[in-house]
C-alpha cells in the first residue's frame, strides 16, 4: 500500500496532508514559527503519528509554500500556485478560478478543464491583499482572528478606508477608532478594502466560474461575503481551506512516484 | 601588457563584468579621459571621435542606497537611486566628465542633481526630444550641434567630419557584432547563455568601442568552438524590460529551468540593433538614429490610424510591438518576462498594451515587478517557476 505525503510551509502556517489512492488519510497544522526546518520536521513527526506510519511508509514527499526548500526530507519541490490549482480541483472539479489568500500575499489562479494552471497573478510585494493585513487590524481592534468574519457581518455602516497599504491601513484603523467607529464597522470596511484589491487580482486573471477560495483568508466569512458581494457571485469554499494546497502538493507527490 | 588584456573571450567578459572600472582606471593611468554616460540617448560616436572613452554609468544591485535618499525622492526609479547613491559614494570618481540625455523625468532631473552635487569637469545634458515629428528630428541634430560644441571645448580639438564617419563605421561594426553575438541564441541549445550573453554587454559598456569589438569576435569565435555550452531547455525566453545590469535574475531564471535567448532591454538588443546610416552631414543619420530608428517607451509614436481615419487599438500595437513578434520567431521564444523597475513609469504604462499584444499572437507573458535589489528576486522565484510550469 502506498502512502504519500504534501507539506505546504507557509509564512505562517504549515500545514501537511498524508494521503492513499488519493483520499486523505491525516492532516495537520502548525504554526510556522521561525524555523522553517523545525517546524516541517515536527509536522511530519505528527502526521505520521495520526496516520500510525514510519517515515518509511511514505513513498513521495512533494513540499511546497515559501518554506518548501527548507523540508530536508522532500522527494521533490513544486510551487504553491499549481498546488493550490491541484488541490482545488480534487475537492471541485467544476473550479475554474480559485483566489487563494495566503498569510503574506494572495494569488489568484486561472484553471483550464483538467485542472491544470492556464494564468495566475499574485498580488505584489504588498500585505494588503493579505491575511496579514487583517491580523494588524485585528491586533490593533483587539479582536480575536476567529471572531472577525462573524463580528464584521453584524455591521450596518462599515468604514471606508482610504488607503490599500497595510502599513497604513494600521494608522487609518486607529483613526478610526478615535472617532468612535464601532468594531464591526472598521472590520467590514477593511474587507472592502481587501476585496477590493482582491477583486482587481481577479479581473487581471479573468473571471471564469466556478470560482472558488482557499488559504487561511477563507476561514474568515466577511472577507467570503465581501469578495461574492464586489464580484457578484458565489463562492465555493471548501471545508479546510487551509489545506487545498497540502493536498494538492500530496496529489502531485502521487503523479511524481508514477 | 596589462593584466586585463591577458584573458579572454568570455573569460575576459566575465572578468570586466565583476570589476566594471578596471580597464577604465588602467586607460586612465595610460592619459586617456573617461566620460561617464546614462542610458542610451548620448551619441557615442561623438566621444569616439575625440579619442574620449565612454563608460556607462551603471548601477548596484549589491549595494543598499544610504546615500542617494538625501537628494532623490525615494518614491522613483531605484536603478536611478542606486546610480546616484554610487556616485556620492565615490565609484565614478575616475570619470573626466558625464554627459546624460532626458531618456525619462527621473534621469533628467538626476543629470542636473549630479551635476550640482558632483560638479564633474565636463557635463552636457542632451534634451532628447520624446517624439519623432519631423520638428522633433531638426531639434535633436541641432542640440547635437551644441553637444558637438561643448564636446570640443572640452578636448580642446575639433572633431572634424571625417573622424565622426570612422567613429560611426567602428560604433556600427559593434552593432553588428552584437547582431552575431545575438545570433549565437538562435539555434538550440543556443551557444551562449542568457547570463553570459549580459556579462558580455556590461563589459561592452565599460570599454572603448575598439576593445569591445575585439572582445566579440573572440566570444562569437569561442562559442562557435566550445562543447560546454548551455543544454536544451523546456523554454526559451524573451526578456522585455527596462534595464537589467546584473546578472542574478537571468541566473534565476535560467536556474529554473529556461534559456534566455533573446531581450528587448536598454542594456541588450534594443540598445545596439539599429544602425546609424551614413549621411552626408553624419549628423543627420546620428539624429536619425538616436531619436528615430532606437525603439523605447520613453518615445512616443503617433497611433497609426486606419484607412477610415479612426483609431484602431490593434493595428496601433502591431505598429508598437511587431518588432517583438519577429524577435520571438526568429529566436524560436515561447514565453515573455515582462520585467519592470518599480515606480519606473514609462515601461509601466507600456504592459497593458504590450500584454494584449502578446495575448492577441498568442505568446505567454508574465510580469515582474521589482526593486533592485538581491534581496528582493526571491519573491520572484515561484513566479517564474509557476509561469514555467504553466508554459512547459
Amino acid at each position: 500500500m502506498a502512502y504519500f505525503m504534501g507539506i505546504d510551509i507557509g509564512s505562517g502556517t504549515s500545514k501537511g496532508v498524508v494521503t492513499r489512492d488519493g483520499e486523505v488519510l491525516a492532516y495537520h497544522l502548525l504554526p510556522s514559527g521561525a524555523n522553517y526546518r523545525a517546524a516541517a520536521e515536527k509536522l511530519r513527526a505528527e502526521l505520521l503519528a495520526k496516520a500510525k506510519l514510519s517515515s518509511q511508509d511514505i513513498a513521495y514527499t512533494v513540499a511546497t509554500g515559501q518554506g518548501s526548500a527548507s523540508v530536508p526530507y522532500s522527494d521533490g519541490q513544486v510551487t504553491d500556485i499549481r498546488c493550490c490549482a491541484r488541490g482545488i480541483s480534487k475537492i471541485f472539479p467544476s473550479a475554474r478560478t480559485v483566489i487563494d489568500v495566503q498569510a503574506q500575499s494572495s494569488q489568484v489562479i486561472r484553471l483550464g478543464e483538467r485542472g491544470q494552471v492556464v494564468n495566475f497573478v499574485v498580488s505584489e510585494k504588498c500585505a494588503a491583499g493579505s491575511g496579514r493585513f487583517l491580523e494588524v487590524i485585528a491586533n490593533v481592534l483587539q479582536v480575536e482572528l476567529e471572531d472577525i468574519g462573524p463580528l464584521s457581518l453584524k455591521s450596518k455602516r462599515p468604514v471606508a478606508f482610504t488607503t490599500g497599504c497595510a502599513v497604513f491601513g494600521e494608522s487609518e484603523a486607529i483613526s478610526r477608532v478615535a472617532e468612535g467607529n464601532a468594531k464591526e464597522d472598521i472590520l467590514a470596511g477593511v474587507h472592502q478594502a481587501l476585496a477590493d484589491k482582491i477583486s482587481t487580482l481577479v479581473e487581471r486573471v479573468g473571471l471564469e466560474k466556478d470560482c472558488t477560495i482557499s488559504g487561511g483568508g477563507a476561514l474568515d466569512i466577511g472577507l467570503v461575503r465581501s469578495i461574492e458581494e464586489k464580484l457578484s457571485l458565489k463562492l465555493l469554499v471548501p471545508p479546510q481551506p487551509q489545506l487545498v494546497t497540502a493536498l494538492g502538493a500530496a496529489i502531485m507527490a502521487e503523479e511524481m512516484a508514477a | 601588457m596589462v593584466m586585463s588584456e591577458m584573458e579572454t573571450g568570455l573569460d575576459r567578459a566575465r572578468a570586466i563584468y565583476q570589476d566594471r572600472t578596471r580597464r577604465a582606471r588602467e586607460l586612465k593611468a595610460e592619459g586617456k579621459q573617461v566620460i561617464g554616460y546614462f542610458d542610451i540617448y548620448p551619441v557615442l560616436e561623438m566621444l569616439t571621435a575625440l579619442d574620449l572613452v565612454p563608460y556607462r554609468i551603471l548601477g548596484d544591485m549589491n549595494e543598499p542606497i544610504t546615500k542617494a535618499d538625501a537628494c532623490l525622492p525615494t518614491v522613483v526609479c531605484p536603478f536611478i537611486r542606486s546610480v546616484m547613491d554610487l556616485g556620492l559614494k565615490g565609484r565614478y570618481d575616475f570619470l573626466d566628465g558625464v554627459v546624460m540625455a532626458h531618456g525619462c523625468e527621473v534621469a533628467e532631473k538626476t543629470a542636473h542633481i549630479w551635476r550640482t552635487y558632483l560638479n564633474p569637469a565636463y557635463a552636457h545634458f542632451i534634451d532628447t526630444p520624446h517624439t519623432t515629428h519631423t520638428a522633433a528630428l531638426e531639434q535633436h541634430k541641432e542640440l547635437l550641434k551644441d553637444f558637438k560644441k561643448t564636446l570640443e571645448a572640452f578636448a580642446g580639438k575639433e572633431l572634424t567630419l571625417e573622424k565622426l564617419r570612422q567613429a560611426i563605421e567602428v560604433h556600427n561594426e559593434q552593432r553588428l557584432l552584437v547582431r552575431e553575438l545575438y545570433d549565437l541564441r538562435k539555434p538550440d541549445p543556443p551557444l551562449i547563455s542568457g547570463t553570459e550573453t549580459l556579462q558580455v554587454l556590461v563589459a561592452l559598456a565599460s570599454l572603448p568601442v575598439t576593445e569591445g569589438n575585439e572582445l566579440l569576435r573572440q566570444v562569437i569565435r569561442q562559442a562557435h568552438e566550445r562543447r560546454d555550452g548551455p543544454r536544451i531547455q523546456p523554454a526559451r525566453l524573451l526578456l522585455w524590460g527596462s534595464i537589467i545590469d546584473n546578472t542574478a535574475i537571468i541566473d534565476l531564471i535560467e536556474s529554473l529551468g529556461a534559456n534566455v535567448v533573446m531581450d528587448d532591454t536598454s542594456l541588450g538588443s534594443r540598445a545596439y540593433f539599429p544602425l546609424v546610416e551614413q549621411t552626408g552631414d553624419p549628423l543627420d543619420g546620428l539624429a536619425n538614429r538616436y531619436l528615430v530608428a532606437l525603439k523605447s517607451p520613453r518615445t512616443f509614436r503617433e497611433t497609426v490610424l486606419t484607412k477610415t481615419k479612426r483609431k484602431d487599438y490593434l493595428a496601433d500595437l502591431e505598429n508598437r510591438f511587431s518588432y517583438l513578434k519577429d524577435y520571438a520567431q526568429e529566436w524560436k521564444v515561447n514565453g515573455v518576462i515582462l520585467e519592470v523597475l518599480r515606480y519606473c513609469d514609462i515601461h509601466g504604462y507600456e504592459v497593458p498594451g504590450l500584454k494584449d499584444y502578446l495575448d492577441h499572437i498568442d505568446l505567454p507573458s508574465i510580469y515582474l515587478e521589482h526593486d533592485y535589489s538581491q534581496a528582493a528576486l526571491a519573491q520572484l522565484r515561484t513566479r517564474v517557476q509557476a509561469f514555467l510550469e504553466v508554459i512547459g
